[in-house]
């Protein structure tokens, strides 16, 4: 069942210099042989060993040096890949662990590539599609705090909490089929306002999820910020005030800034990148249009819009038709120069900021990340979503918005539309049996002849 | 000894369709049953229709089926179930003339040509390949190329009343004593199910001032598109509830009652739960609905419907008595509970051919269903593909976007069932579409090019759809705002048009339908209520059937990728062993039936998706 010509693989289980205990796992058909070499215990056995039993012994890193530390043996299928596991649960430290994983690899394991234990879960049917497809989201994880959030993942948290919405539809579901498979029965019937006050309730958690899953992808990528306005608005200026450097070319003529310049700099432990872009304005330059262009794409597909405006100058009209293409965008509008004496007007979300003295530069980056940043980001609630489930995650919110909007329809077609959300969900969760919806309806109510 | 084209086992709902269709489709038919006096006999409730249920007999209908006809010709009660609801969920339902029902039906079979009814008990079963022996307890045998098996809950099947039971069939008719072991030596894998059926008392014993009164509904559809003269109301029900009383007697008696005395083994359905069982199961239901239900103007007799019961007849009685208006009942019949054994459902193809056994087909109570709707249709399908495979032709395969006929079939022979089958319309995924209005616009093709549409009906049909594109194109017209349309409008508390609009856009406003149009302006005159209201329904719910059409077009695309016959799930890696296993065992047609295989999963399915490929290389 188990293909078993594979290498044994180990790695570090836990985010590296975090908490009281490090795991190192290793799984393949030579878990047991190797853990042998290393590890001793008073009680253990290794010709009968107790799957599932937590050994406490000494694990010899070699040169007389023992570490205390626990043991633990799954076996094969039982285990997460569905091979033989070996967990040394060992005390945390970066040195430690590393020097336990060393000592293995030195034994004769192999160092498991990222996401190879999920793999080997996924291709021994551990696992199912979706938690496989977080597997790929692991191998390609940029940063540490991306492979935390992913663990997390595969550790089943968006399934639990999308599971959870799931089974309120399916409480809803068994009413509303009750009610229309036996319409002759006596029990109390499904009721809209009930059904629609839940289906309100699903679509809030979706947003707030979606939430926490793009708060997990700032975490890790960062907050991606284009700065733009009308050439020698000072967005150059404000950058190096922002970088505490001179990075970009700052001179006076309208339009040096050819060039995107990317400059990250960290806030309340998130990246903020500001991506400095030519002015915007309209020009016949044909090398200063592809910076034009660009702006304008950063426009869309940037976090958020920095609009910066010259406050002591007449406001331009290249400014005036930014200012018009700002809507229905995350902005914040800069005034700029407030050193000197302000003549332009006040506009909607502004900060008064200097370039030159520094003035409110701080309070900006907090404006940058409050707009950003719809709420505190609360790390045990983080979610991790891959494309494919974020974009369900869209659909069923879009789909929990249409049901809001149907309150008027026959039961028949809301029932579908439900069904429709509910499988959606169900894509995520992987479950979505029509048995398990017609189950409820019986142990929910007394039906039949 | 005679030779046939098939034989038919069994003269129940199902066996009743399978040998009709046959016959109709020109084969020489025996229809074999254990008793005359069974046949299509309505053995627990006499009813017909209800939820989904209504729906199969208007597809059976259709396809050119007889239940629809004959409970037509012995409705004594129509009402329509979910009004209010929306149409795909309203249902039919009738009280039966039992009497009635099953001498209409006798008729219809004693005289289509090519039918034989015989009175005989099947006792062996012996497949020579292209022929196929039938045995009888009196020793004749007879020989047929296709048999299909329709023997209801009379396999073995014994009653439990209390402590008493009895190797017999329902009512007492005899049962099959010899035919599950037949089935055995075939290599056929069976099950054991277990029902029940409510008392029976006599009417001139209720205090019918004592209770509420539930009354048919007047000029409603009937259920065949072929009746002509609306059935009439002949007949009224009653309602009354159980109440502490009864569940004390109950609850003081349960050691006796069989389902819990571990008498009883088989396994019962969860929606047809006897009274015992709800009072343990919601204990706190204070009181549980109960409908007294005529069962033919020729005789007193009551069904007490929701009291269904396998206590002891002293028992039985006290607790009858403990009901309002029934203080004073005279039993006539007891009440049982039922154990029969039938087939595992997932041996057959989704043709109901039998996997293994070329030309025996399965059909009704005997592949784990209950109900007798569900029953007719699929003798109707066995009849049918028993018919076309001994023409040698193609095996009609009805699919779940065809009808709820499709999603029966599929759900048995994929999933398998735990407890007797019964169909719900949450069961079908495609609901909006498989309605009981459209019924005869869904099916009526595919049952003229079987064989089974007559010119008749045929003919009724293309004037219908002609009927229904006139009163379409109708709804093109633009109309100009004149004192009626206002007043229609204001009245509906829609707001007026800015410009003319056409009738069509005019029924797109949610308070306003082709009826109220009609009664309006009587522009819709010349069209029948039954073109109206298809009408209304395709233009009122067009968004919604669309979204589904999208989806039926995607769930067609899995059904028409074919797995090779002789595909071997084992030979390669990548497909999980639990999942091999499963695909084995039912050996799915397509990648959509794999799909609804429970234990696959939608990986197993993009695995498998891969390995076809890989297999015609």
């Amino acid at each position: 069942m188990v293909d078993m010509k594979e290498k044994t693989i180990v790695a570090i289980s836990t985010p590296l210099g975090r908490g009281a205990i490090s795991i190192v796992r290793m799984s393949g058909k030579e878990s047991l042989t190797l853990a042998e070499k290393v590890f001793c215990s008073q009680k253990l056995d290794y010709r009968n060993i107790t799957p599932r039993y937590l050994y406490l012994g000494d694990f010899k890193l070699g040169d007389g040096i023992i570490e205390k530390c626990m043991m633990v043996y799954f076996k094969s299928p039982f285990s997460y890949t569905g091979e033989d596991i070996v967990e040394f649960q060992v005390h945390g430290g970066t040195v430690l662990t590393q020097r336990i994983l060393e000592k293995l690899i030195e034994s004769g394991a192999t160092l498991a590539e990222a996401g190879e234990f999920s793999k080997r879960a996924f291709e021994n049917g551990k696992i199912s599609l979706d938690e496989a497809e977080s597997i790929i989201g692991e191998i390609n994880a940029e940063s540490e705090s991306e492979l935390s959030a992913s663990l997390s993942v595969a550790g089943g948290k968006l399934k639990e909490e999308i599971l959870a919405l799931q089974h309120s539809l399916t409480e809803e579901l068994a009413e509303i089929e009750a009610t229309l498979d036996y319409p002759e029965e006596d029990f109390e019937a499904a009721v809209k306002e009930k059904i629609f006050s839940e289906i309100e309730r699903v679509y809030n958690s979706l947003a707030n999820i979606l939430n926490q899953s793009k708060n997990a992808r700032f975490l890790n990528h960062g907050i991606n910020i284009a700065l733009i306005g009308s050439p020698n608005a000072g967005k150059s200026s404000l950058l190096n005030a922002v970088l505490g450097k001179e990075r970009a070319i700052v001179t006076d003529i309208a339009g040096t800034t050819r060039d995107t310049i990317k400059e990250t700099i960290a806030y309340k432990g998130i990246n903020l990148n500001f991506f400095d872009t030519a002015g915007i304005r309209d020009t016949d330059d044909q090398i200063e249009k592809i910076g034009v262009d660009k702006s304008k794409e950063y426009l869309h597909s940037s976090d958020i819009v920095l609009h910066i405006i010259d406050g002591s100058k007449p406001l331009s009209q290249d400014d005036k038709e930014i200012n018009t293409m700002l809507a229905g965008t995350n902005y914040i509008v800069v005034i700029n120069k407030i050193d000197k004496s302000r003549v332009v007007k006040t506009f909607e979300n502004e900060i008064e900021v200097s370039a030159l003295d520094k003035i409110n530069i701080n309070e900006l980056l907090e404006k940058i990340y409050n707009k950003v940043i719809s709420e505190e980001i609360d790390f045990n609630k983080l979610v991790v979503t891959n494309e494919r489930q974020l974009s369900l995650i869209n659909e069923g919110l879009t789909k929990a918005k249409t049901i809001l909007a149907r309150q008027e329809e026959s039961m028949d077609v809301v029932a579908m539309l439900i069904k429709d959300l509910w499988q959606t969900l169900g894509k995520i969760t992987g479950q979505c049996e029509n048995e398990q919806i017609i189950d409820l309806i019986f142990s929910k109510f007394c039906l039949g002849k | 000894m005679k030779d046939f084209d098939a034989i038919v086992i069994g003269a129940g709902h199902a066996g009743c369709e399978a040998a009709l269709a046959l016959a109709r489709m020109g084969n020489e038919t025996l229809l074999l049953t254990l008793s005359l006096d069974a046949v299509a006999f309505l053995a627990c409730n006499p009813s017909i229709g209800g939820t989904a249920k209504g729906q199969l007999v208007c597809e059976v209908d259709a396809l050119g089926g007889e239940m629809g006809i004959n409970i037509d010709k012995t409705s004594i009660q129509l009402r329509m179930l979910n009004r209010g609801k929306g149409p795909a969920v309203q249902s039919l339902r009738a009280q039966a003339d039992k009497v009635e029902y099953h001498n209409e039906m006798k008729k219809t079979l004693e005289n289509t040509p090519n039918l034989y009814l015989r009175q005989g008990e099947a006792v062996d079963i012996i497949d020579e390949g292209k022929y196929k022996l039938v045995k009888t307890a009196v020793g004749i045998e007879y020989k047929a190329k296709a048999v299909v098996f329709a023997t209801g809950v009379y396999l073995d099947s014994r009653i439990i009343i209390g402590e008493y039971t009895k190797d017999v069939g329902p009512n007492g008719f005899m049962n099959a004593k010899f035919l599950s072991s037949s089935l055995e030596r075939l290599g056929i894998k069976l099950l054991r199910f277990k029902t029940g059926t409510p008392a029976r008392v006599n009417s001139r014993s209720i205090d019918f001032s004592k209770l509420e009164i539930q009354n048919g509904e007047d000029n409603i559809q009937s259920f065949s598109f072929m009746t002509k003269e609306k059935p009439k109301n002949r007949a009224v029900c009653y309602l009354t509830y159980t109440n502490e009383n009864t569940h004390d007697i109950i609850r003081a008696n349960l050691d006796k009652a069989p389902v819990y005395s571990g008498l009883i083994k088989g396994v019962g359905p969860r929606y047809c739960p006897s009274i015992e069982t709800k009072i343990v199961r919601f204990a706190d239901k204070e009181r549980h609905q109960l409908f007294l239900e005529p069962e033919s103007l020729s005789t007193n007799e009551i069904y007490i419907q929701g009291f269904s019961t396998s206590m002891p007849t002293d028992i039985q009685e006290q607790m009858i008595h403990s009901l309002k208006g029934l203080e004073k009942a005279e039993i006539m019949r007891d009440s049982y509970a039922i154990e029969y054994d039938c087939i595992d459902p997932k041996q057959l193809l989704p043709t109901l051919e039998l996997k293994n056994h070329n030309g025996l087909f399965f059909a009704g109570q005997i592949n784990g269903t209950s109900g007798y709707e569900e029953a007719a249709a699929q003798g109707l399908i066995a009849g049918i593909n028993a018919s076309l495979y001994l023409q040698n032709k193609q095996q009609l395969i009805l699919k779940r976007s065809d009808g709820y006929i499709g999603v029966l079939i599929d759900d048995i022979v994929t999933k398998g069932t735990l407890e007797p089958y019964r169909m719900m319309t949450s069961r079908a995924e495609y609901r909006l579409l498989l309605r009981q209005d459209n019924a005869d616009l869904r099916l009526t093709e595919i049952g003229r090019d079987v064989g089974l549409v007559s010119d008749e009906r045929y003919n009724m049909f293309l004037e219908k759809k002609a009927k229904l594109s006139e009163c379409m194109e109708k709804l093109k017209t633009k109309i100009k705002m004149d004192e009626i349309f206002e007043s229609l409008f204001k009245e509906n508390g829609e707001n007026l048009p800015k410009e003319n609009i056409t009738l069509y856009e005019m029924l797109k406003r949610s308070n306003i339908d082709i009826f109220k149009i009609n009664d309006k302006t009587h522009l819709f005159d010349e069209f029948d209520y039954d073109i109206l209201n298809e009408v209304n329904i395709m233009v009122k719910y067009e968004g919604y059937l669309k979204q589904q059409d999208e989806e039926i077009a995607k769930f067609k695309k899995n059904e028409a990728t074919l797995i090779p016959a002789n595909f071997d799930y084992f030979k390669y890696h990548g497909l999980r062993l639990e999942a091999a296993e499963k695909l084995n065992e039912i050996r799915p047609l397509n990648l959509g039936q794999a799909s609804r295989i429970s234990g696959v999963s939608p990986a197993d399915i993009a695995v498998l998706s891969v390995l076809i490929k890989k297999d015609r290389g």
